[in-house]
């Protein structure tokens, strides 16, 4: 704004300076017939308007600023002249300026400017304009009156809602912190006497109950184990590291006779997948097969001949079922009363004779109940044994670890040469699948989700 | 007529199972987590007697679990922070996606855990119950302390396990409880006594492993997550009984003694304690400082109801247990550097012992190889450029065997150099009339208190061995030409002690023992012949089976005769 009002003030004071209206441009008036336009528009304005005039002198108006700071014209005399007092005498500074300059250049090399920095220095001499915003609060009234409002207060001995509510607050101790969940594997934590006293519970039961806080009590027979095998198998007595001779051969025949067992399982399956002789094809069979068809049998009437006679016969026997006189139904109908008549007395006469037989047959309850008490035993023996089993718990069967054996030249003369056989960790493992704790599992497979497409390179194809 | 028609598989045992997959999403968790649950609830998948029925008509193998047990997990507060934990690990991955490491600082730091306390009390009511299950957790707790720290699993596991199996260990060694040990080529078999129960425990020779693929490790470290808490409370409450101060803490005594300038050499100071009570070389403090070992003894109450006999018997098996809780005291052991030193360390003090070892191969070590006072040093090399004269040069099995037959045996049998007789398995109990290999009826005869001349030559040993095993014929020869029932009535009279040899001493002493023998034979005469039919062939079909037995023993004694022979042959022919 105020610089748009001094250009307004330059304006008025320069005399080249010409108003809008006036006709001043002989040029345009000669050159063209002059067009005539609607002044009452703003476009037209803005279009026919020639403003050349006035930017040529505002541009030189800037011009001066920038270069001198300030219009020529009302420069003072002695800043734009000065008096010619002829050539300088030269030595003189020249003298001078050697031991100052030396001087200059020890003390600050440094402060003197660097070129770069004199170009890109801005070279006009007009100042920056302020920012006004920068130096003004806003609210600046409001604010002014709620300080001076606060002072009042102040001085009166009132303090603020705010502060009031500070001040009130409760301390947060902030030693103390939440309590840290401790990870379970911590090597350094604690341990206390469990089974020594029952933790009292103050709160209402009901309440604990309801709230999901109270344990639920745990059934007994989760507390049954799942096999009677003990936990530790201790490995037989041919299994020491300098062992008796007769019982390490013992533990040898045993692992020899697991490894039999399972050539024979191999054997066995080997044997079944084979290929029959018989099925293998050969000449005569493919010529066969190939000719089948072409070959005309001659048997083929043959064949049908006694098909003929076949029906007929079927329709004989059709023709037999009806032909059923009422003399033959009442014979056959007496035939069925005289069989049946016969069958009820006879089981009669049975079971009378039965009174005689009571002690073949209290002999043959006696039998029975023998056979169902030995077979009772035997179920109840086979139920023990098969605690001791591992169950099918899951897809896969158990497999039984191989036996840990030492060969007798494997066999170590003393414990500093001991190599140790198998691993107790598998051993473990095993242990627990054996004890029906876990079920036996295979290693889950790395299973690709996209497939491998196979692209031959060039170059190698090429070589190929 | 009529009513609803019965759906199939809507009641029994239909009703009765849920499958794996069932369980899963009724808990909603993931199947590592739900098999993560099941293995510390201790509910284990159960095999249906009637598969198909279960299984609604398919009889594919598929696990199952017991509905009521899922139904009582579902109470369980540990499966709401496994969720939690899902969620937590969902957010820090997120957080690391991003690369948030101000989140993933502060997830951390909330990081949810939990205990195993309550499920410990649940599982096991009472201190006993624990007892009884602790074979696996010992077991693991072994085995898991022995991992390298290399990511198998997390390394605080292995450090807790270790600690948790040298406070065992301190304990045994503080109760003398140790009965058993055997050295198997998987590993170290021991046996103790911890309040009436045995317990049997493996551990594994040290730098032995190698990490078998088909294991699953994610199972097995659950495992041990659970039986470390067990162990922990367990070893409490055993330290309590002891009045030993828990965390164990080295006698004020020893503590001074073991005080060293140089104890950076072996751990960081921090760590120090820990590797100097891993040591076990040193006692443990108590809480109430006692006077050495009040003497308690078994109150009596002759008038009850049991027999003398059981009383006495039971009085001289505590007699010998005492002696065997000593059989290493007074002695004091060196241990050479490529003897197993934790185990031995372990046994010779489980017994009474001293032992030490070189500074350099452990923290710990009390005394030097120089000290005048030693009385063995365990040696495993065929010879040792300096030795003192009085001291014996033995090799390891020696303390085992010790150990094992519950009398010090004789030193000359393990020297340096010799070799060794075979280490028998302490597991193996004979019954009447099994084979008993040579070396333990010697061990059994040491035992009774029969002293074999001591001679240094190996020849007089090698005789006596004959001896022993003509003595053993004998025997056989009796039990062959026992058609007679009088020897089946001795075996009964006599018991287990058949198979050794009769003193000599005994004759004066036989005339009125024999009468009554021969009267008790013919009274069990008369009673096989009131037998009635069906029992006779029940008795004579026992009988049948002992002499077979008999047999068998007999043909594998001869076996081991024409085995020794050939070896002594041989051993004569390479000396000549």
């Amino acid at each position: 704004m105020a610089a748009r009002r001094r250009l307004k003030r330059v304006a008025a004071s320069q005399s080249g300076f010409l108003s809008f209206k006036s006709p001043s441009d002989p040029t345009s008036s000669v050159g063209s017939r002059r067009k005539r336009v609607n002044k009452n528009k703003k476009k037209n304005w803005n279009k026919y308007s020639d403003v050349n005039d006035v930017d040529e002198f505002l541009e030189d108006v800037r011009h001066q600023e920038r270069t001198t700071g300030g219009l020529l014209s009302e420069k003072a005399d002695d800043s734009l002249f000065f008096l010619d007092l002829g050539q300088p005498e030269k030595p003189q500074p020249l003298a001078e300026t050697p031991q100052a300059d030396e001087g200059r250049k020890r003390k600050g090399k440094a402060s003197r400017p660097l070129r770069i920095d004199l170009i890109l220095k801005p070279d006009s001499l007009v100042p920056p304009p302020k920012d006004i915003l920068a130096y003004q609060q806003p609210n600046a009234k409001k604010l002014r009156r709620i300080a001076e409002k606060a002072e009042r207060l102040a001085a009166k001995g009132v303090v603020p809602r705010k502060q009031k509510r500070l001040l009130n607050r409760r301390p947060i101790d902030r030693t103390v912190k939440k309590a840290v969940a401790e990870a379970n594997n911590n090597p350094d934590r604690d341990y206390y006497d469990i089974w020594g006293q029952e933790p009292k519970v103050s709160a209402d039961p009901w309440y604990l109950q309801q709230t999901g806080k109270k344990l639920v009590k745990r059934p007994e027979k989760l507390n049954e184990k799942p096999s009677v095998l003990p936990a530790v198998e201790v490995i037989a007595p041919g299994g020491s590291y300098n062992p008796d001779f007769f019982s390490h051969q013992a533990l040898l025949q045993e692992a020899h006779q697991v490894e039999v067992q399972k050539k024979k399982q191999e054997d066995k399956l080997e044997r079944q997948l084979a290929i029959n002789k018989e099925d293998k094809a050969t000449e005569e069979t493919n010529l066969r097969e190939q000719v089948e068809g072409l070959v005309e049998e001659e048997n083929d009437d043959e064949e049908l001949a006694p098909s003929k006679e076949d029906d007929e016969a079927a329709l004989a026997a059709i023709a037999v079922t009806q032909k059923k006189s009422e003399k033959q139904i009442k014979k056959e109908k007496a035939e069925k009363l005289k069989e049946q008549q016969r069958l009820t007395s006879r089981r009669q006469t049975e079971r009378q004779q039965q009174l005689f037989q009571l002690r073949s047959i209290k002999a043959s309850i006696r039998q029975q109940e023998e056979k169902t008490k030995s077979k009772q035993m035997q179920r109840r023996i086979k139920q023990e044994a098969q605690k001791a089993q591992p169950r099918r718990l899951g897809k896969l069967k158990f497999q039984a670890p191989d036996l840990d054996v030492q060969l007798s030249d494997e066999l170590a003369g003393s414990l500093r040469q001991l190599k140790p056989e198998g691993s107790i960790l598998k051993d473990r493992f095993k242990s627990f699948q054996k004890r029906n704790l876990i079920e036996p599992r295979e290693r889950a497979k790395f299973k690709r989700k996209l497939k491998v497409k196979y692209v031959e390179k060039r170059a190698f194809r090429e070589i190929t | 007529m009529g009513g609803l028609q019965k759906k199939k598989y809507e009641r029994g045992s239909a009703t009765n199972y849920i499958t794996r997959n069932r369980a899963r999403k009724k808990l909603m968790l993931s199947l590592p987590d739900f098999r993560r649950l099941c293995i510390l609830k201790g509910i284990y998948p159960h095999e249906p007697k009637h598969k198909k029925k279960v299984n609604k008509g398919s009889t594919a193998p598929r696990t199952f679990y017991l509905l009521k047990d899922i139904r009582f997990l579902l109470h369980e507060p540990i499966v709401s922070k496994f969720r939690e934990y899902k969620i937590f690990v969902r957010k820090l991955r997120r957080a690391y996606g991003k690369t948030e490491w101000s989140a993933v600082e502060r997830l951390k730091e909330n990081k949810p855990a939990y205990k195993l306390d309550h499920i410990v009390k649940e599982r096991y009511p009472t201190f006993i119950d624990a007892l009884r299950d602790i074979d696996d957790a010992l077991c693991m707790g072994f085995l898991f302390s022995t991992f390298a720290r290399t990511g198998k699993c997390h390394v605080q596991t292995i450090q807790l396990c270790r600690r948790l199996t040298v406070e065992w260990m301190n304990y045994v060694i503080a109760s003398r409880a140790l009965r058993k040990v055997f050295l198997s080529i998987k590993g170290i078999y021991y046996q103790a006594e911890v309040m009436g129960q045995l317990i049997t425990w493996l551990v594994p020779y040290q730098f032995s492993h190698d990490h078998p693929t088909d294991v699953d490790y994610r199972v097995m470290a659950t495992f041990t997550e659970l039986y470390t808490t067990l162990l922990g409370f367990v070893n409490f409450r055993l330290y309590q009984s002891l009045n030993l101060v828990y965390p164990p803490k080295l006698d004020s005594k020893a503590e001074s003694e073991l005080k060293e300038d140089d104890e950076e050499d072996y751990a960081m100071n921090s760590e120090s304690y820990t590797e100097k009570l891993s040591a076990l070389s040193s006692s443990l403090a108590r809480v109430v400082s006692s006077v050495e070992e009040e003497d308690a003894k078994l109150d009596e109450f002759p008038d009850e109801g049991e027999d003398m006999e059981k009383m006495e018997a039971r009085e001289k098996e505590q007699k010998q247990l005492e002696t065997q809780k000593k059989i290493f005291e007074g002695l004091k052991f060196f241990i050479n550097r490529e003897v197993p030193r934790e185990s031995l360390a372990f046994v010779i003090r489980c017994f009474g012992g001293q032992v030490s070892w070189d500074k350099s191969v452990c923290i710990g070590s009390t005394y030097d190889v120089t000290d005048e006072t030693i009385t063995h040093q365990i040696v495993d090399r065929p010879n040792v450029d300096k030795q003192y004269m009085n001291r014996y040069y033995i090799q390891p099995q020696w303390v085992y065997d010790c150990v094992n037959a519950k009398i010090r045996l004789p030193v000359e049998d393990y020297f340096l150099g010799v070799n060794l007789p075979p280490h028998l398995s302490p597991f193996v109990e004979e019954k009447e009339g099994d084979y008993v290999p040579p070396e333990k009826l010697k061990i059994m005869a040491l035992q009774r208190g029969e002293k074999l001349a001591q001679q240094d030559e190996e020849e007089e040993e090698e005789e006596e061995e004959e001896e022993d095993e003509n003595e053993e014929e004998e025997d056989d020869e009796e039990e062959a030409e026992e058609k007679n029932l009088k020897k089946m009535e001795e075996q009964r009279s006599q018991g287990k002690s058949l198979q050794v040899k009769v003193t000599p001493g005994k004759v004066k002493v036989e005339n009125p023992a024999r009468l009554e023998q021969e009267e008790k034979a013919e009274e069990k005469r008369l009673a096989i012949m009131m037998m009635k039919k069906k029992e006779k062939y029940l008795y004579d079909k026992i009988m049948f089976g002992k002499k077979r037995k008999v047999r068998e023993v007999n043909k594998l004694a001869a076996k081991r005769k024409a085995h020794d022979d050939a070896e002594k042959a041989k051993k004569k022919k390479a000396r000549k």
